[in-house]
Protein backbone atom coordinates (compact mmCIF):
# COMPACT_ATOMS: atom_id res chain seq x y z
CA UNK A 1 0.00 0.00 0.00
CA UNK A 2 1.15 3.24 -0.85
CA UNK A 3 0.09 6.20 1.27
CA UNK A 4 -0.28 9.28 0.40
CA UNK A 5 -2.89 11.98 -2.06
CA UNK A 6 -2.98 12.21 -5.32
CA UNK A 7 -0.81 14.74 -6.36
CA UNK A 8 2.01 13.45 -3.94
CA UNK A 9 1.44 9.71 -5.70
CA UNK A 10 1.35 11.91 -9.27
CA UNK A 11 4.96 13.53 -8.16
CA UNK A 12 6.38 9.97 -6.80
CA UNK A 13 5.42 8.63 -10.45
CA UNK A 14 6.91 11.98 -12.30
CA UNK A 15 10.56 12.10 -10.31
CA UNK A 16 11.18 8.17 -10.18
CA UNK A 17 8.81 6.18 -12.61
CA UNK A 18 7.36 4.51 -9.43
CA UNK A 19 5.03 2.43 -10.89
CA UNK A 20 3.53 1.27 -7.13
CA UNK A 21 2.43 4.84 -6.60
CA UNK A 22 0.66 4.98 -10.18
CA UNK A 23 -0.82 1.36 -9.50
CA UNK A 24 -2.19 2.71 -6.36
CA UNK A 25 -3.45 6.04 -8.39
CA UNK A 26 -5.10 3.16 -10.39
CA UNK A 27 -6.33 1.56 -7.39
CA UNK A 28 -8.17 5.10 -5.99
CA UNK A 29 -10.18 5.68 -9.53
CA UNK A 30 -10.80 3.03 -11.92
CA UNK A 31 -14.03 2.37 -10.82
CA UNK A 32 -14.83 6.22 -11.48
CA UNK A 33 -13.04 5.53 -14.82
CA UNK A 34 -14.50 2.64 -15.59
CA UNK A 35 -18.03 3.92 -15.07
CA UNK A 36 -17.66 6.94 -17.18
CA UNK A 37 -16.57 4.79 -20.17
CA UNK A 38 -19.25 2.05 -19.57
CA UNK A 39 -21.80 5.04 -19.74
CA UNK A 40 -20.22 6.59 -22.73
CA UNK A 41 -19.66 3.38 -24.81
CA UNK A 42 -22.57 1.22 -23.70
CA UNK A 43 -20.58 -1.76 -23.42
CA UNK A 44 -18.82 -2.99 -20.68
CA UNK A 45 -16.14 -5.48 -22.00
CA UNK A 46 -15.29 -2.08 -24.57
CA UNK A 47 -15.24 0.08 -21.59
CA UNK A 48 -12.61 -1.97 -19.52
CA UNK A 49 -10.72 -2.03 -22.75
CA UNK A 50 -11.11 1.66 -22.89
CA UNK A 51 -10.10 1.75 -19.26
CA UNK A 52 -6.95 0.01 -20.09
CA UNK A 53 -5.79 2.58 -23.26
CA UNK A 54 -6.91 5.55 -20.80
CA UNK A 55 -4.18 4.38 -17.66
CA UNK A 56 -1.71 3.51 -20.24
CA UNK A 57 -1.95 6.57 -21.98
CA UNK A 58 -2.54 8.64 -18.58
CA UNK A 59 0.89 7.33 -17.51
CA UNK A 60 2.74 8.38 -20.81
CA UNK A 61 1.26 11.90 -20.55
CA UNK A 62 1.26 12.25 -16.90
CA UNK A 63 3.53 15.00 -17.10
CA UNK A 64 1.16 17.35 -18.75
CA UNK A 65 -1.11 17.15 -15.43
CA UNK A 66 -0.55 20.48 -14.07
CA UNK A 67 -1.89 20.46 -10.37
CA UNK A 68 -4.97 22.46 -11.30
CA UNK A 69 -7.96 20.79 -10.30
CA UNK A 70 -8.18 17.44 -9.25
CA UNK A 71 -6.63 14.01 -10.65
CA UNK A 72 -9.80 12.36 -11.09
CA UNK A 73 -11.42 15.42 -13.48
CA UNK A 74 -8.08 15.06 -15.23
CA UNK A 75 -8.11 11.53 -15.38
CA UNK A 76 -11.51 11.43 -16.89
CA UNK A 77 -10.68 13.85 -19.36
CA UNK A 78 -7.63 11.32 -20.74
CA UNK A 79 -10.51 8.73 -20.53
CA UNK A 80 -13.01 10.51 -23.13
CA UNK A 81 -9.78 11.28 -25.54
CA UNK A 82 -9.63 7.82 -25.31
CA UNK A 83 -13.11 6.90 -26.35
CA UNK A 84 -13.55 9.51 -29.31
CA UNK A 85 -10.09 7.77 -30.97
CA UNK A 86 -11.03 4.22 -30.21
CA UNK A 87 -14.41 5.50 -31.71
CA UNK A 88 -12.43 6.91 -34.88
CA UNK A 89 -11.32 4.09 -35.26
CA UNK A 90 -13.51 1.27 -34.28
CA UNK A 91 -16.20 -0.35 -36.63
CA UNK A 92 -17.53 -2.01 -33.43
CA UNK A 93 -18.33 1.25 -31.82
CA UNK A 94 -20.58 2.48 -34.97
CA UNK A 95 -22.49 -0.96 -34.60
CA UNK A 96 -23.47 -0.24 -30.73
CA UNK A 97 -23.87 3.31 -31.38
CA UNK A 98 -26.50 1.93 -33.86
CA UNK A 99 -28.38 -0.16 -31.58
CA UNK A 100 -28.21 2.47 -29.05
CA UNK A 101 -29.85 4.93 -31.40
CA UNK A 102 -32.76 2.55 -32.16
CA UNK A 103 -32.93 1.80 -28.44
CA UNK A 104 -33.75 5.39 -28.51
CA UNK A 105 -36.02 5.74 -31.19
CA UNK A 106 -38.08 2.91 -29.73
CA UNK A 107 -37.90 5.12 -26.29
CA UNK A 108 -39.27 8.14 -27.71
CA UNK A 109 -42.76 6.14 -28.92
CA UNK A 110 -43.71 5.48 -25.28
CA UNK A 111 -44.70 8.84 -23.79
CA UNK A 112 -43.99 8.47 -19.97
CA UNK A 113 -40.02 6.96 -19.03
CA UNK A 114 -39.95 3.66 -16.56
CA UNK A 115 -37.02 4.71 -14.55
CA UNK A 116 -36.33 0.93 -13.04
CA UNK A 117 -36.08 -0.46 -16.50
CA UNK A 118 -32.40 -1.25 -17.34
CA UNK A 119 -32.02 0.23 -20.52
CA UNK A 120 -33.43 3.55 -19.98
CA UNK A 121 -29.94 5.47 -18.83
CA UNK A 122 -28.54 3.73 -22.10
CA UNK A 123 -31.77 5.56 -24.02
CA UNK A 124 -31.56 9.53 -22.15
CA UNK A 125 -27.60 9.14 -23.15
CA UNK A 126 -28.65 8.22 -26.78
CA UNK A 127 -30.81 11.59 -27.88
CA UNK A 128 -27.25 13.60 -26.01
CA UNK A 129 -24.24 14.80 -28.05
CA UNK A 130 -21.00 12.70 -27.20
CA UNK A 131 -20.07 16.12 -25.50
CA UNK A 132 -23.04 16.14 -23.93
CA UNK A 133 -23.26 13.16 -22.67
CA UNK A 134 -19.89 13.15 -21.86
CA UNK A 135 -20.08 16.40 -19.66
CA UNK A 136 -23.84 14.87 -17.86
CA UNK A 137 -21.96 11.96 -17.10
CA UNK A 138 -18.81 13.68 -15.31
CA UNK A 139 -21.34 15.91 -13.54
CA UNK A 140 -24.13 13.42 -12.16
CA UNK A 141 -22.22 9.84 -12.14
CA UNK A 142 -18.62 11.07 -11.32
CA UNK A 143 -19.91 13.77 -9.23
CA UNK A 144 -17.94 16.37 -10.48
CA UNK A 145 -18.28 19.92 -9.91
CA UNK A 146 -18.72 22.57 -12.94
CA UNK A 147 -15.14 24.12 -12.42
CA UNK A 148 -13.51 20.25 -12.50
CA UNK A 149 -15.71 19.72 -15.95
CA UNK A 150 -14.53 23.09 -17.34
CA UNK A 151 -10.90 22.03 -16.57
CA UNK A 152 -11.63 18.65 -17.63
CA UNK A 153 -13.28 19.25 -21.50
CA UNK A 154 -11.23 22.99 -21.16
CA UNK A 155 -14.16 24.75 -22.13
CA UNK A 156 -15.45 27.42 -19.34
CA UNK A 157 -17.81 26.85 -16.95
CA UNK A 158 -20.21 28.99 -18.66
CA UNK A 159 -20.27 26.45 -21.75
CA UNK A 160 -21.04 23.35 -19.19
CA UNK A 161 -23.57 24.80 -17.21
CA UNK A 162 -25.41 25.74 -20.93
CA UNK A 163 -24.52 22.39 -21.93
CA UNK A 164 -25.96 20.62 -19.24
CA UNK A 165 -29.20 22.55 -19.27
CA UNK A 166 -29.51 21.57 -23.02
CA UNK A 167 -29.03 18.08 -22.14
CA UNK A 168 -31.60 18.24 -19.33
CA UNK A 169 -34.18 20.15 -21.61
CA UNK A 170 -33.29 17.29 -24.72
CA UNK A 171 -33.70 14.08 -21.66
CA UNK A 172 -37.20 15.82 -20.83
CA UNK A 173 -38.92 16.61 -24.51
CA UNK A 174 -37.68 13.52 -25.54
CA UNK A 175 -39.13 11.22 -22.30
CA UNK A 176 -41.76 14.14 -20.91
CA UNK A 177 -40.02 14.10 -17.83
CA UNK A 178 -42.09 17.03 -15.48
CA UNK A 179 -39.59 19.47 -13.79
CA UNK A 180 -40.66 19.71 -10.41
CA UNK A 181 -38.98 21.82 -7.46
CA UNK A 182 -37.60 20.11 -4.30
CA UNK A 183 -37.17 22.13 -0.85
CA UNK B 1 -20.81 25.23 7.74
CA UNK B 2 -20.13 22.93 5.17
CA UNK B 3 -23.15 20.53 5.84
CA UNK B 4 -24.93 24.00 4.92
CA UNK B 5 -23.13 24.95 1.70
CA UNK B 6 -24.43 20.79 0.63
CA UNK B 7 -28.09 21.84 2.23
CA UNK B 8 -27.90 24.98 -0.21
CA UNK B 9 -26.49 23.04 -3.07
CA UNK B 10 -29.07 20.26 -2.56
CA UNK B 11 -32.20 22.96 -2.66
CA UNK B 12 -31.13 24.31 -5.52
CA UNK B 13 -31.42 20.81 -7.24
CA UNK B 14 -34.92 20.25 -9.23
CA UNK B 15 -36.21 16.95 -9.54
CA UNK B 16 -34.56 16.22 -12.74
CA UNK B 17 -31.49 16.90 -10.85
CA UNK B 18 -32.21 14.33 -8.59
CA UNK B 19 -33.91 11.82 -10.92
CA UNK B 20 -30.40 12.05 -12.85
CA UNK B 21 -28.55 11.36 -10.15
CA UNK B 22 -30.31 8.18 -9.03
CA UNK B 23 -30.26 7.28 -12.71
CA UNK B 24 -26.33 7.97 -13.00
CA UNK B 25 -25.70 6.32 -9.67
CA UNK B 26 -23.50 3.54 -10.42
CA UNK B 27 -22.25 0.79 -7.42
CA UNK B 28 -18.47 1.01 -7.42
CA UNK B 29 -16.33 -1.39 -9.36
CA UNK B 30 -14.37 -4.05 -7.47
CA UNK B 31 -10.75 -3.77 -8.71
CA UNK B 32 -10.18 -7.62 -9.36
CA UNK B 33 -7.10 -7.55 -10.34
CA UNK B 34 -7.43 -4.47 -12.89
CA UNK B 35 -4.90 -2.03 -11.33
CA UNK B 36 -2.11 -5.19 -11.18
CA UNK B 37 -2.57 -5.89 -15.05
CA UNK B 38 -2.64 -2.30 -16.24
CA UNK B 39 0.85 -1.90 -14.14
CA UNK B 40 1.81 -5.28 -15.55
CA UNK B 41 1.51 -3.72 -18.82
CA UNK B 42 3.25 -0.48 -17.87
CA UNK B 43 6.57 -2.14 -16.74
CA UNK B 44 6.24 -4.60 -19.50
CA UNK B 45 6.56 -1.15 -21.71
CA UNK B 46 9.00 -0.14 -19.64
CA UNK B 47 10.73 -3.22 -19.75
CA UNK B 48 11.17 -2.89 -23.27
CA UNK B 49 11.59 0.51 -24.09
CA UNK B 50 14.87 0.02 -22.13
CA UNK B 51 15.89 -3.08 -24.08
CA UNK B 52 15.29 -1.49 -27.30
CA UNK B 53 18.28 0.57 -27.79
CA UNK B 54 20.93 -2.05 -26.70
CA UNK B 55 19.43 -4.66 -28.72
CA UNK B 56 18.86 -2.02 -31.75
CA UNK B 57 22.18 -1.47 -31.39
CA UNK B 58 23.71 -5.50 -31.01
CA UNK B 59 21.59 -5.53 -34.30
CA UNK B 60 23.12 -2.68 -35.95
CA UNK B 61 26.35 -3.71 -35.20
CA UNK B 62 25.67 -7.33 -36.69
CA UNK B 63 24.10 -5.93 -39.95
CA UNK B 64 27.03 -3.17 -40.03
CA UNK B 65 30.21 -6.07 -39.36
CA UNK B 66 30.19 -7.43 -42.64
CA UNK B 67 30.22 -4.29 -45.27
CA UNK B 68 32.40 -2.51 -42.64
CA UNK B 69 34.68 -5.57 -42.65
CA UNK B 70 34.71 -5.26 -46.72
CA UNK B 71 35.33 -1.45 -46.42
CA UNK B 72 38.60 -1.74 -43.84
CA UNK B 73 39.80 -4.53 -46.33
CA UNK B 74 39.25 -2.57 -49.40
CA UNK B 75 40.72 0.27 -47.59
CA UNK B 76 44.11 -1.28 -46.97
CA UNK B 77 44.21 -2.33 -50.32
CA UNK B 78 44.36 1.17 -51.42
CA UNK B 79 46.73 1.96 -48.97
CA UNK B 80 49.11 -0.71 -50.26
CA UNK B 81 49.26 0.65 -53.85
CA UNK B 82 50.07 4.33 -52.89
CA UNK B 83 53.56 5.00 -53.42
CA UNK B 84 55.67 5.34 -50.11
CA UNK B 85 56.74 8.42 -50.05
CA UNK B 86 52.82 9.78 -50.13
CA UNK B 87 51.76 7.73 -47.07
CA UNK B 88 54.58 8.78 -45.21
CA UNK B 89 53.39 12.65 -45.42
CA UNK B 90 50.02 11.55 -44.75
CA UNK B 91 50.77 10.17 -41.17
CA UNK B 92 53.40 12.98 -40.62
CA UNK B 93 50.40 15.58 -41.39
CA UNK B 94 48.08 13.70 -38.68
CA UNK B 95 47.53 15.28 -35.29
CA UNK B 96 49.64 14.14 -32.67
CA UNK B 97 48.55 12.38 -29.62
CA UNK B 98 49.35 15.28 -27.07
CA UNK B 99 46.97 17.28 -29.59
CA UNK B 100 44.64 15.04 -29.50
CA UNK B 101 44.62 14.62 -26.11
CA UNK B 102 44.17 18.05 -25.33
CA UNK B 103 41.08 18.79 -27.63
CA UNK B 104 39.22 16.16 -25.98
CA UNK B 105 39.54 17.46 -22.81
CA UNK B 106 39.08 21.23 -24.28
CA UNK B 107 35.88 19.40 -25.57
CA UNK B 108 34.90 17.32 -22.36
CA UNK B 109 35.39 20.92 -20.13
CA UNK B 110 32.78 23.11 -22.85
CA UNK B 111 30.30 20.12 -23.28
CA UNK B 112 30.41 20.17 -18.85
CA UNK B 113 30.11 23.76 -18.66
CA UNK B 114 27.10 23.59 -20.48
CA UNK B 115 25.67 21.48 -18.94
CA UNK B 116 26.04 23.02 -15.65
CA UNK B 117 24.87 26.32 -17.23
CA UNK B 118 21.55 24.48 -18.48
CA UNK B 119 21.21 23.37 -15.02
Amino acid sequence: MVPGDDKELVARVLSAQDTAAFGELIRRHQSHVRNFLRKLSGDFTLADDLAQDCFMHAWEKLHTYSGKGSFIGWLLKVAYTTFLQSKRKSKRYAEILEEAGNAAVAGERSSSAHFDEAGDLDRFLAVLTEEERAIMVMSYACGLSHREIGLSMAMPVGTVKSMIFRGKEKIRTNFGIQDRQHG
Amino acid sequence: MASKIVNMVERMKDGQDRLLEAMFASKPIADDGFSALVVRRIRRKLLLRRLTLPIAALIGGLLAFKPVGGLLSIALRVLEQLPGEFVAATVAGLPTLQTVVTGGLILAAAVLSLSMLED
